[in-house]
């Protein structure tokens, strides 16, 4: 196996409740994959099974070779996956510019004045806002925060979960545009994404799930073509 | 019925306990202590566990019980019957006073302002001359019933198990009613609760009074098992003491109340009868190893041992099936209400130097779909808490139906008609999807406290889940009715706000971003819903989102905001090519963006 992220047949349960019957899917490295379906299809569970946050019933996950299941999320992280969890998760008493430091927490190397300028660049508003208390800024502000933080974090792979939650349409367009360059800078990326248009159209490879199970994969080509997908995500 | 058996069967084994041959007459006073303690744990399970309103006082609730049975018995000749009604009285008087200044503090003063009320009754009981100072009273006659004295552990213990397991009913049956899904709302903050006409610092009060009159029912049994009263037993240590039992056994649980005073009694008990044996000495080693003991035992069952261990029992709750038929009471829509469903003028917002919302106007007629629209941060959100009362206005009128609102508690919005959705979740995540949407029923049931604990509110209540129920359907999670709310997807649980919204019977609906987290097919049905809510119920609805489809697909008139101000304003056609808000907000033309 050569895939930086393997998962094999994981099955997690919330209580009595199954909410992944198995799931398989792989990562290689340098790719973007996107996890698209149905809301309470699993997404959001796997990207936390991945990450640590749940523990499997059954199955395994691998990360560049090593067995990743059942460890603690903090190590997880410290190996080289980061996690943005849909919805706010920012630190709302510190600083704008406090939770952006704080993504680069784990980084060995220096911040590039460039980073920040790309996040500028990307959401003028965070810079008005640099000195503002996290907490105080609107809702869509925090996701725009949340997900710049996550980019000064430079993992090997980001695990993104639904980036394009509660923003205008005028951002949704770059970030998507950020997320293609940050990975042809090396990162490799898993997406969930409700915007199943925006994300196939992002990624190299895509696996829609359903109840629980991946039921199609495919590149993100064939399945923008394909009628199924059309008509179940697409509204076409 | 499901629920009942447990019950039946533990009430059975507690009174045959005293009758089992060879049972030494220590393990019945045991249990007396354990019953005891378990009185107030079941007041902390509400205040603390389920209503999040922290209390190291407890203790000196038990001594208002216990002192004024003390007195009326000994220095006036009361019977200990006749005392019992005025025990829970003068604890629930001592609630109320302690109450009103208590529950208003928040953070870390709740706690602190009840360890200090703790420490001062405790040296008011031991400085009052009629309460015997620190010797207390003593000579307290025994419970009787005709000739029958209750002199022995024995026979007492079936009054105190008896009240233990009346009020466990009670507080059971109040949890599971309207009042009690306003209290456990309370945990989550005030915010969702009030928006849905739930009076918290009512709510708060409420459970405070109840949790002192369980503690003062159990201080009115103490007096009358030890047949003496004296400040040790009420002081801030004792009040510590109950509120670990709560947390030991499981603060959210009625049940945890009792099995964490059976822990913690008989590790005490065994811990001072043994450690001497084995150390030898009088140290206070039992202490240490006590503390030992409960950190660790915390460390295994962090929320405590009684959900630790109903996760390992196969048990499973049954689902309660809902009778969707019942008819709800709906709201009386008047024939000739006025067509001005919602009138702004010159609304304003002022945060310190910033100002959110900058002198906006508009209306929302009747039967209407309005959208919000406007880049991130441009005031949206802050317009809709000024309209539901969550904030009040710096400057401007609101008005609903020809109603001021523009400082109106939320309370008074939502009675007015004026439901709304929530941009960040506020669900209770550990209540079922039912019982959340449920919440949004509260003004439509009129049962109170007293009568959902006697189970009088059921007609009541079966009209509030029905209706909460269809409405369930209604926005197509009928599968997940049961489900807790924090199992659910982000984008089910918005959903879920909007059946909540649906429960109020609303002439205006505010939804914020309904359809953020949601899939073009899922967006395509939420449309619908929309659609149909309008049509069939009269509806006007006004809502934020950043989805154009269903911006444009659905809503009759757009308002553009941008830095607080209104930038634009239209129908679909004219906002969509205006060339400011492509500026400010929609980077593109909306065809090339859906591409």
């Amino acid at each position: 196996m050569t895939a930086m992220l393997a998962v094999n047949g994981i099955e997690v349960c919330y209580g009595a409740i199954t909410a992944l019957h198995g799931v398989e899917l792989h990562v290689e490295k340098g790719e973007i994959v996107t996890l698209i379906g149905a809301n309470g299809a699993g997404k959001t569970t796997t990207l936390r099974t991945i990450s640590g946050l749940l523990k499997p019933r059954a199955g395994s996950v691998q990360f560049s070779g090593a067995n990743i299941t059942g460890v603690k999320p903090h190590v997880i992280t410290a190996r080289g996956i980061s996690h943005v969890p849909e919805g706010r998760g920012i630190f709302a008493n510190l600083t704008v510019h406090d939770n952006l430091e704080l993504g680069a927490y784990l980084r060995k190397d220096k911040v590039q004045q460039s980073e920040y300028d790309r996040v500028f660049t990307l959401f003028p508003i965070l810079k008005d806002r640099i000195k503002q208390n996290a907490g105080t800024l609107s809702g869509g502000e925090q996701q725009m925060l949340a997900i710049s933080r996550a980019l000064m974090s430079k993992p090997q792979l980001l695990l993104l979960d639904e980036p394009s939650l509660g923003l205008a349409p005028q951002y949704v367009q770059k970030i998507f545009a950020v997320i293609k360059e940050i990975n042809a800078e090396g990162t490799t990326i898993l997406l969930v994404e409700q915007n199943a248009h925006m994300a196939l159209v992002t990624a190299h490879r895509g696996y829609v799930m359903e109840t629980g199970r991946i039921v199609l994969h495919d590149k993100t080509k064939a399945l923008l073509a394909s009628d199924r997908i059309k008509k179940a995500y697409l509204g076409g | 019925m499901n629920q009942k058996l447990p019950f039946i069967i533990f009430a059975l084994v507690m009174a045959a306990i005293p009758f089992i041959p060879g049972v030494p007459p220590f393990w019945i006073v045991l249990l007396n202590n354990i019953g005891l303690a378990a009185l107030v744990a079941m007041g902390l399970v509400l205040l603390t566990g389920v209503g999040g309103l922290t209390s190291f006082g407890q203790a000196a609730f038990c001594g208002f019980g216990a002192y004024t049975t003390a007195v009326l018995t000994t220095a006036y000749g009361f019977s200990p019957w006749l005392t019992l009604p005025l025990s829970l009285l003068v604890s629930g008087i001592a609630a109320v006073l302690l109450g009103i200044v208590t529950v208003r503090l928040s953070g870390h003063y709740l706690p602190l302002g009840t360890i200090a009320w703790g420490i001062g009754l405790f040296y008011l009981f031991s400085k009052l001359e009629f309460l015997g100072r620190n010797d207390g009273i003593s000579g307290i006659p025994p419970l009787s019933i005709g000739n029958f004295r209750m002199l022995d552990p024995g026979t007492i213990y079936f009054a105190i198990w008896i009240a233990v397991l009346t009020s466990a009913l009670l507080t059971m049956n109040l949890l599971d009613s309207r009042t009690g899904r306003a209290i456990r709302a309370l945990r989550r903050g005030h915010i969702a609760g009030e928006a849905f006409g739930v009076q918290t610092p009512r709510a708060k009060l409420l459970v405070f009074i109840y949790a002192a009159v369980l503690a003062g029912l159990s201080g009115w049994l103490y007096a009358h098992f030890q047949r003496a009263a004296n400040p040790t037993p009420f002081g801030a240590q004792a009040g510590i003491e109950y509120l670990f039992i709560a947390v030991v056994g499981g603060a959210g649980y009625v049940w945890g109340a009792v099995l964490g005073a059976g822990i913690v009694v008989i590790l005490k008990e065994i811990l001072q009868s043994y450690l001497p044996y084995i150390f030898g000495g009088q140290s206070q080693l039992e202490t240490i190893v006590f503390g030992i003991l409960l950190v660790v035992l915390l460390q295994l069952a962090p929320t405590g041992v009684w959900p630790w261990l109903m996760a390992r029992l196969p048990l499973k709750p049954a689902r309660k099936l809902t009778d969707t038929s019942l008819p709800p009471a709906t709201r009386v829509r008047a024939p000739a209400s006025p067509a001005t469903l919602l009138q702004i003028e010159k609304a304003r917002k002022q945060f310190g130097g910033v100002i959110a919302v900058n002198d906006v106007s508009f209306d929302v007629q009747a039967r209407e779909i309005v959208a919000l629209i406007g880049p991130n941060g441009a005031g949206k959100s802050t317009t809709f808490n000024l309209i539901t009362g969550v904030l009040t206005t710096t400057g401007g009128t609101i008005s609903v139906l020809g109603h001021k609102v523009d400082n109106a508690p939320p309370q008074e919005v939502v009675k007015l008609g004026v439901a709304r959705t929530f941009q960040h979740v506020k669900l209770v995540p550990d209540m079922t999807v039912l019982e959340n949407v449920a919440i949004g029923a509260h003004l439509r049931g009129s049962s109170g406290a007293i009568s959902s604990m006697f189970r009088l509110d059921r007609a009541d209540e079966a009209k509030l889940l029905a209706e909460a129920a269809r409405q369930i359907e209604r926005v197509g999670l009928g599968d997940q009715i049961g489900q807790l709310a924090g199992s659910l997807s982000l984008g089910q649980q918005r959903i879920v706000e909007i059946a909540r919204a649906l429960c109020v019977d609303p002439v205006l609906l505010l939804l914020d971003e309904p359809a953020a987290g949601l899939n073009d097919r899922e967006t395509h049905d939420l449309m619908n819903t929309i659609h149909a809510v309008r049509d069939r119920f009269d509806i006007a609805i006004l809502l934020i989102e950043h989805n154009m489809e269903l911006v444009m697909g659905i809503c009759e008139r757009i308002l553009v905001l941008n830095f607080g101000k209104t930038i634009a304003q239209g129908t679909p056609e004219q906002v969509r090519s205006d060339p400011v808000v492509i500026e400010a907000y929609l980077g593109e033309p909306v065809e090339e963006a859906e591409l």
